[in-house]
C-alpha cells in the first residue's frame, strides 16, 4: 500500500522542477540581432576551400573570396571581363589569349595577381586528383597554359572551344583564381584550408559542419568588383528546410533557399522570394536509351520506339503540374536544360487523346507497364511528387507506373554502370558550362552521363562543335533542341526556378540564373 | 572486478573487429563514390583512373585488409570528399558536439525521469501518476522529428524564447537536448516507477516505516537506491540511443555533430568515414556499457561478491 506524497517529498521534488524550468526560462534572443548578412544553405558539400577540392555547390561561400576571369551581367547576360579585362579567340577556336587586369591584390598580404596565379590556378583545377566538376573534360581540353609576360595567359586546347571565357573560365564555373605563392610558401597542406583570392572577403573563421564566417577585408578600401555593405557574411549549414523558414520567420536568416511549398508561408510572414529564374529542369529520362553503345541500349523497352516517348510527353499537363508542385515558378520546358537557345523550341502540348492515338498506332494500344524511380535532392525535393503526378497521368492512357523511391548515389551508379537500365528516372537538368560540353555530356556515348544518343546526333553535335562561324553555330544549335524535342529525348516537365526566401534586412539582391552566388552584391535596407 | 574489466576489454575488441568487417561490406552494398565524384561528361577512363586512385579497383579482401592493417596504426584512411582529410580527424571534430549533447539530454531526461518516476509511483492512480505515465507514452510514440519541429515552432517561432538552430551557446542545447531526451526520459519514467512501486512495497520498506524513519528518507534514501539499479543498467544503452538517435534530431537543429556527419558520409559514399563513424559510435557504446557494468558493481554489493 503506497502512502500519500509528503511535505518534503513533494518540496523536493517541486525544487527540482523549478530547476529545470528556470534553464527553460526565457533568454535574450542576441541569436535574432545579429548585424551581418546571414545565408543558411541547405549544404556545405564537400566543405573545402579550394575550387578543385570539390563540387560547385561550394561557390555558395566560396565566390566571395574567389573570382573569375569573366561573369555575367544580370542584366544583359552578356559575358563582361572580369579578372580578365580583355580576352581573344584564334579563328579556329583552339588558343585563348587572356589579358589580365593590374593592381589586383590577394588577401593575406599575397601580392598582386599574376598570370602565374592563373596558370597555377588552371594547372591545379584540371589536376587527376582535383575534385572540381568540370575537372576532367577541362583536363581533355587544355593542351597547354603559357604566360609569356606577368599579365597574358595563352590557353592552348586540344580541340575548338568556342566558348571557353564564358563557359569554363566564367564565374558561373570553378576556376576561381588562387594565389601560387599562398601554395608555394605554406605547402598544398596547410594552404588548402586557408582560402586565399582576390574578392572582397577573406576567411573569417569556420566551425565544422556549422558555420562558415567570411569577414570583409580591411586591405581593399576600394575593391575593383564590388562594394560589399556586410562586415560579415555568415554561412550556416542548415539540412531541414522548415528550419530555415523558420529561421528566416525569426530573423535568425536573411537569405535561405526554401522549397515551393513554403513560398506562402514566407509571403505571409512579410518576408520577400526572390527566384533564380530557370535554374533547373525538372525531367523524367529514359533508361537504356544511348543507342551508339551496344551495351546501354535495350531495344525491347517500349519507349525504344520514338512515338511511345512522344505519347508519354502528350500525357503529362506539365503547366498543372508546375501550377500545384512548383507554385507556379516555372515554364512549360521543352528541353531537359535550362538553354536560352531552345527557348522557341514548341514544347509537347498536353493531348492525351493524341497519346493514346500514339499508342495504340505503335502496338500498345492497352499501354505498358513502366517503372519510375526517384529520389529528392536541392533544388529536387519535389520530384517524388512530380513522380507520382506523372504515373496518374500516365494512368490515364493505360501506362501503368510503379514508383521505386531511391537514393541519389544509388541511382547515378548505376546510370554510369554502362548497362541499358529497364526504368526511367526523375531528374534534374542545369545549365550547360559550354554548349558543346553538355551537349557531349548529355549525348555523346563518351560520356557516362549521357541519357539519349543517336548516330544523327551525335553526327549534329559533332559539326555543331566543329563550327566556328557564330550564326552558323546558333543555328545547329537550336536544330539540336528542336531534334532532342521531336525525339522526345525525355519527358521534360518544366524549367523551374530556384526561390530563395529574403529577410528585411535585404534591401536588394538579383540573381540571374547561370550566377547565383553573389552574397558579396547584397545590399543593406535602412 | 579487474577481471571483468579485462573480460569486457577483449570482447570489445571482437566486438570491434566483427563490426568492422560489418560496416565495411554494408557501406559497399549500394555503389562507392566514384560516380558522384566524378563530373559530368566524365569518360570510362575517368571512372578506372579514379578507382585506382582511391584503391576502390582491388578486390573487397585486400581493401578490407588495408583498411584493417592501417586502423591497427590509428590511420583510418582520408575523406574520399572532404579534402583529403583523414576520417578519424573528420570525426574526432564532430564528436564533442555529439557527446555534449548527448550528455546534457541525458543528465536532464534522468533527473527529470527519476523525479517523474517517483512521484508517479508514490502517487499512484493520482493525476501526477496518470500525467507522468501520459508523458511516458507520448515520449516513446512520438518521432523525434516531428517533435522537434513542433518544439521548434512553439518555442523559436511562436514565442521567440529560444533559437531555432545552431551550435556553440547554452540556448542552442535546449530544443535538441529536450527532442534528444523525451524518448528516453519516457523509459526512465516508466523503469524507476515500476521499480519503485516494487520496492515500496518490499519488507526492507515496510521495516524502514516501522522503525520511523520519515517518508522522505524512505522513499529518498532506501526506495529509490534500490530502484535505479535498472536504471543504472540501461544507461549505456540509453546513452548509445541517444548518439545513434541524434542524426535526426542533428539534421532538424543544424546541430554539426558525427550522427549528421554519418548521413551526410553515407549520401557520399565517404568509405573511410563511414566506417570510421560507425566504429567510434561502436566504441562509445562499448565504453559506455564497460563503466555501467562498473558503476553497478560499486552500487550493488552483491555484484561485488560475484565478482
Amino acid at each position: 500500500m503506497n502512502k500519500p506524497i509528503t511535505g518534503p517529498v513533494r518540496r523536493a521534488a517541486f525544487a527540482l522542477l523549478c530547476g529545470v524550468a528556470l534553464t527553460l526560462a526565457p533568454v535574450m534572443p542576441a541569436w535574432a540581432q545579429s548585424d551581418d548578412l546571414i545565408v543558411a544553405l541547405s549544404t556545405f558539400s564537400e566543405e573545402t576551400m579550394t575550387p578543385w577540392g570539390g563540387s560547385g555547390q561550394r561557390k555558395t561561400y566560396l565566390d566571395v573570396v574567389y573570382e573569375y576571369l569573366t561573369y555575367m551581367d544580370p542584366e544583359t547576360l552578356e559575358t563582361v571581363p572580369g579578372l580578365a579585362e580583355s580576352w581573344e579567340m584564334s579563328p579556329d577556336g583552339t588558343t585563348w589569349t587572356f589579358n589580365l587586369r593590374r593592381g589586383v591584390q590577394f588577401s593575406g598580404g599575397y601580392g598582386e595577381m599574376t598570370s602565374e596565379d592563373v596558370a597555377y590556378s588552371i594547372a591545379r583545377l584540371i589536376r587527376e586528383d582535383s575534385r572540381a566538376g568540370p575537372a576532367s573534360p577541362m583536363r581533355r581540353a587544355i593542351a597547354s597554359v603559357e604566360t609569356p609576360d606577368a599579365y597574358t595567359v595563352v590557353v592552348n586546347l586540344n580541340f575548338p572551344d568556342f566558348e571557353l571565357a564564358q563557359g569554363y573560365f566564367g564565374a558561373g564555373q570553378q576556376l576561381g583564381v588562387v594565389s601560387k605563392k599562398h601554395f608555394d610558401t605554406l605547402g598544398e597542406a596547410d594552404a588548402e584550408p586557408t582560402p586565399i583570392g582576390t574578392g572582397a572577403y577573406e576567411l573569417g573563421s569556420i566551425t565544422p559542419g556549422s558555420e562558415i564566417v567570411m569577414t570583409l577585408r580591411d586591405d581593399v578600401a576600394d575593391h575593383w568588383r564590388v562594394s560589399p555593405e556586410f562586415e560579415n557574411i555568415v554561412f550556416k549549414v542548415v539540412p531541414e528546410e522548415s528550419t530555415r523558414v523558420a529561421m528566416l520567420r525569426t530573423g535568425e536568416a536573411d537569405i535561405a533557399p526554401i522549397g515551393f511549398d513554403s513560398i506562402p508561408t514566407v509571403r505571409d510572414a512579410g518576408l520577400d522570394i526572390v527566384s533564380a529564374q530557370a535554374t533547373w529542369s525538372p525531367v523524367v529520362r529514359f533508361g537504356g536509351l544511348i543507342q551508339t553503345a551496344e551495351n546501354r541500349y535495350n531495344p525491347d523497352n517500349p519507349w525504344a520506339i520514338r512515338e511511345v516517348r512522344q505519347a508519354l510527353n502528350y500525357a503529362v499537363d506539365k503547366q498543372t503540374i508546375i501550377d500545384e508542385l512548383f507554385q507556379g515558378e516555372g515554364t512549360v520546358a521543352s528541353a531537359d536544360t535550362p538553354v536560352p537557345a531552345w527557348l522557341d523550341v514548341e514544347p509537347y502540348p498536353y493531348d492525351p487523346d493524341r497519346a493514346r492515338e500514339l499508342l495504340a498506332e505503335t502496338g500498345y494500344p492497352d499501354g505498358f507497364d513502366i517503372t519510375i524511380r526517384t529520389f529528392t535532392t536541392a533544388p529536387g525535393a519535389e520530384l517524388p511528387l512530380m513522380a507520382e503526378a506523372v504515373a496518374l497521368y500516365w494512368q490515364d492512357i493505360g501506362v501503368n507506373a510503379s514508383i521505386e523511391p531511391v537514393d541519389w548515389p544509388s541511382l547515378r551508379t548505376e546510370w554510369t554502370e554502362g548497362r541499358a537500365n529497364n526504368y526511367v528516372w526523375t531528374h534534374r537538368g542545369f545549365p550547360f558550362a559550354s554548349a558543346a560540353n553538355g551537349l557531349e555530356a548529355g549525348f555523346m556515348a563518351a560520356s557516362l552521363f549521357a541519357s539519349f544518343t543517336s548516330p544523327e546526333l551525335e553526327a549534329m553535335i559533332q559539326s555543331f562543335s566543329d563550327e566556328g562561324d557564330l550564326d552558323a553555330r546558333s543555328q545547329k544549335f537550336t536544330e539540336i533542341g528542336q531534334y532532342l524535342r521531336d525525339e522526345a529525348a525525355a519527358v521534360f516537365i518544366a524549367l523551374a526556378n530556384e526561390p530563395y526566401g529574403v529577410s528585411t534586412k535585404v534591401d536588394q539582391w538579383k540573381i540571374t540564373t547561370a550566377y547565383v552566388w553573389n552574397f558579396d552584391q547584397v545590399s543593406r535596407a535602412d | 572486478m579487474l577481471k571483468i574489466i579485462a573480460t569486457r576489454v577483449i570482447e570489445a575488441f571482437i566486438a570491434l573487429l566483427l563490426m568492422s568487417i560489418v560496416i565495411f561490406l554494408l557501406s559497399r552494398l549500394t555503389g562507392d563514390p566514384i560516380a558522384l565524384l566524378l563530373g559530368d561528361g566524365a569518360t570510362d577512363a575517368d571512372k578506372i583512373a579514379m578507382a585506382q586512385e582511391l584503391g576502390l579497383d582491388r578486390p573487397l579482401p585486400v581493401q578490407y585488409l588495408n583498411f584493417l592493417g592501417n586502423a591497427l596504426t590509428g590511420d583510418f584512411g582520408q575523406s574520399v570528399t572532404a579534402g583529403k582529410q583523414p576520417a578519424l580527424d573528420l570525426v574526432l571534430s564532430r564528436l564533442p558536439a555529439s557527446l555534449s549533447l548527448a550528455g546534457v539530454a541525458l543528465i536532464f531526461t534522468l533527473i527529470i525521469g527519476i523525479v517523474f518516476g517517483v512521484l508517479a509511483s508514490v502517487t499512484r492512480n493520482s493525476p501526477i501518476d496518470v500525467a507522468a505515465r501520459l508523458i511516458a507514452l507520448v515520449g516513446q510514440s512520438v518521432p523525434s522529428f516531428w517533435l522537434g519541429i513542433v518544439l521548434m515552432y512553439i518555442f523559436a517561432v511562436q514565442l521567440r524564447l529560444l533559437p531555432t538552430s545552431g551550435y556553440g551557446r547554452p540556448e542552442h542545447y535546449i530544443l535538441p537536448a529536450a527532442t534528444l531526451g523525451l524518448f528516453t526520459l519516457a523509459a526512465i519514467t516508466r523503469l524507476v516507477r515500476s521499480s519503485m512501486l516494487e520496492a515500496l512495497g518490499s519488507e526492507y520498506i515496510k521495516l524502514a516505516r516501522v522503525k520511523g524513519l520519515s517518508e522522505s528518507i524512505v522513499i529518498w534514501k532506501h526506495a529509490l537506491a534500490n530502484s535505479l539499479i535498472p536504471v543504472i543498467t540501461f544507461m549505456g544503452t540509453f546513452f548509445a540511443v541517444m548518439i545513434t538517435g541524434a542524426v535526426i534530431v542533428e539534421t532538424v537543429f543544424s546541430w554539426p555533430g558525427i550522427g549528421r556527419l554519418a548521413y551526410e558520409s553515407i549520401l557520399s559514399r565517404d568509405f573511410p568515414v563511414v566506417q570510421t563513424v560507425v566504429l567510434v559510435i561502436t566504441s562509445l557504446f562499448i565504453i559506455a556499457n564497460l563503466l555501467v557494468d562498473i558503476l553497478y558493481i560499486v552500487v550493488d554489493p552483491r555484484m561485488r561478491s560475484r565478482g
